[in-house]
């Protein structure tokens, strides 16, 4: 595998190497990927299409009232459909990366890089750039050649057509981006009377500018420089997984021929060395000279053999998904212990995750003991020991609570708050005393256990423990 | 000496420390902000006059000027160190 290519690219000692290097630091030369048509083409734009659809438009979905999908920085707090999230359920969006990532390498030990080729973002969007590139220049010749003439009135309209559109787009989404944390409808409304916030102006602009920047101008640089899952996505490669790659046993040796020669009397493999496999490419390579670490898996290369395939009247699959096993005549494996250990992982990371979620309690307690004495002793000759009691209300409605002590015989709960009534969101700090007579106690430490209970829902409660300091 | 450190242009130079920079500042921002409200960041009640988000966003980029720092320093400790040890390897 020949992934390692820039690692080795480090190492200026050799004639090889620095060639290498040169070309990996050489000024990049524009790639004009040629339009492709077939089925892996139509699968890409369902994706591109889907995915830019979910992007655009789930901002605008609502639920009870809120907009469905908001995390609403702004007011510290994530609508996810019904499920509220605050800064404290940190850990729920924590299990959520894991899951994702662990996703990827469960999808990519088993089918490659199709997260690349299809639902990458860098990819998504760098497609729809491509779309509105062609719609105004043309296809990929119309394109080359207004790309080496002379700048005129026609070059400049059609660049500035172009760039506009670009920037149109760019503005979008970065407006879409924004919709996502701070109410969307009510930004759209501020924004046709231009009445937007400094920083939500500065957030658009960054966002569209960086989707300007990377779909339309670096576009496969940012996959063969940028990206680190190219890197090391070889460590979850092996023997049977998925990958697209040029069949050179019956390829080679290619040349060109005409359409009714025998070319295995000729001497020739199947391959007719049209180069479109290579004109198709969006990373520049030739997929022919085996797999490199700048494939993204997009199958365009498999499109354009096959199209090219059956104009010869040859069979299909020069080009194709296949594995390295299946490649040399072996027997796919699609279970192996890599599959069954990443899936295993999986599963036990999201039932973990549904479970926390669905006994997910809306209401947190912590006991703080005072810490300037440890008991003090009242006229009556009791003990007393005083708390601060933090009340979370982490539901979406407003609640009083009532406030419950066990744990010692006769135990006594004190406070000066009449009502313990949290807002949603809102942490509040009721200091307790607790009265225990000195005979009960049957040491110098006791536990006692606090117990809060919604008074609109007793299946809303939670119990801390705490300890009684005693003589 | 030839100098490959000339051979790296300065755009080369720049992703590679503003990019992974970028990513660590998202999350610590992340991390940061869940823990602390901007809110409360200012105990005694100083009047910033800006809002959370503006908050958010300075604190983004404070982060990412830190981890960028970082970055330089590992670039300028790796671009000269492999020429110390590629000029010393070929003066054997």
């Amino acid at each position: 595998m020949d992934v390692n290519k820039t690692n080795q690219a480090a190492r200026p000692d050799s004639t090889a190497d620095e060639q290498i290097e040169q070309s990996l630091y050489a000024r990049q030369e524009k790639i004009y990927p040629r339009e492709v048509h077939g089925l892996f083409a139509r699968l890409r734009a369902l994706g591109v299409l889907s995915l830019l659809g979910i992007f655009y438009g789930v901002p605008w979905l609502r639920w009870g009232g809120h907009q469905a999908i908001l995390f609403d920085l702004p007011a510290r707090k994530f609508h996810i459909f019904g499920l509220t999230l605050w800064p404290q359920d940190f850990i729920y969006l924590a299990f959520l990366l894991i899951i994702a990532g662990l996703t990827l390498f469960f999808v990519t030990a088993l089918a490659g890089r199709i997260w690349c080729g299809y639902a990458c973002p860098q990819t998504v969007w760098t497609e729809a750039f491509l779309w509105i590139e062609r719609k105004v220049e043309g296809d990929r010749m119309k394109q080359r050649k207004l790309d080496a003439q002379p700048w005129n009135a026609r070059k400049i309209r059609v660049k500035a057509t172009k760039h506009a559109l670009w920037i149109l787009f760019s503005l979008w989404t970065g407006f879409t981006f924004v919709g996502y944390f701070t109410p969307i409808i009510e930004l759209g409304q501020r924004l046709i009377v231009v009445n937007l916030g400094p920083w939500e102006t500065f957030w658009i602009i960054f966002y569209g500018f960086a989707t300007y920047g990377n779909a339309g101008w670096m576009r496969e640089q940012v996959c063969k420089y940028m990206c680190p899952y190219a890197r090391f996505q070889s460590a979850m490669f092996d023997r049977d997984t998925l990958i697209i790659s040029y069949d050179q046993a019956r390829g080679e040796p290619r040349g060109s021929r005409k359409r009714s020669a025998d070319h295995h009397g000729l001497g020739l493999g199947d391959c007719i060395d049209c180069t479109m496999c290579v004109q198709v490419c969006p990373t520049g390579i030739d997929i022919r000279d085996g797999l490199q670490y700048e494939c993204i898996a997009c199958s365009a290369c498999i499109d354009a053999c096959d199209d090219v395939m059956d104009k010869m009247g040859y069979d299909r699959g020069l080009v194709r998904y296949t594995t390295e096993t299946a490649m040399h005549g072996g027997k796919r494996h699609i279970i192996r212990p890599r599959i069954i250990v990443y899936a295993l992982f999986l599963l036990t990371i999201m039932s973990i995750f549904a479970w926390s979620i669905a006994h997910r309690v809306v209401l947190e307690l912590n006991v703080i003991r005072d810490r300037n004495s440890l008991y003090r002793e009242t006229s009556d000759g009791l003990i007393e020991n005083v708390y601060t009691l933090k009340v979370l209300n982490k539901d979406d409605a407003e609640h009083s609570y009532s406030l419950g002590v066990s744990g010692i015989p006769g135990l006594a709960l004190k406070s000066d708050l009449k009502e313990i009534r949290v807002e949603p969101g809102g942490v509040l700090e009721v200091p307790v005393r607790l009265h225990a007579d000195e005979s009960e106690l049957q040491s110098r430490s006791s536990q006692v256990v606090f117990t809060l209970v919604a008074n609109d829902d007793q299946t809303l409660s939670v119990t801390e423990n705490a300890r009684f300091i005693g003589p | 000496m030839s100098g490959e450190e000339k051979e790296i242009p300065k755009l080369q130079k720049c992703i590679a420390v503003l990019w992974p920079s970028f990513l660590t500042a998202g999350a610590a921002t992340g991390l940061f902000f869940s823990a602390f409200d901007p809110y409360d960041l200012f105990p005694f009640g100083e009047d910033t006059g800006l809002s959370r988000l503006g908050i958010y966003t300075i604190g983004f980029f404070l982060f990412w000027a830190l981890t960028a720092v970082s970055g330089i320093g590992t670039l300028y400790f790796a671009i000269t160190n492999c020429l110390r040890y590629n000029t010393s390897r070929r003066q054997d």
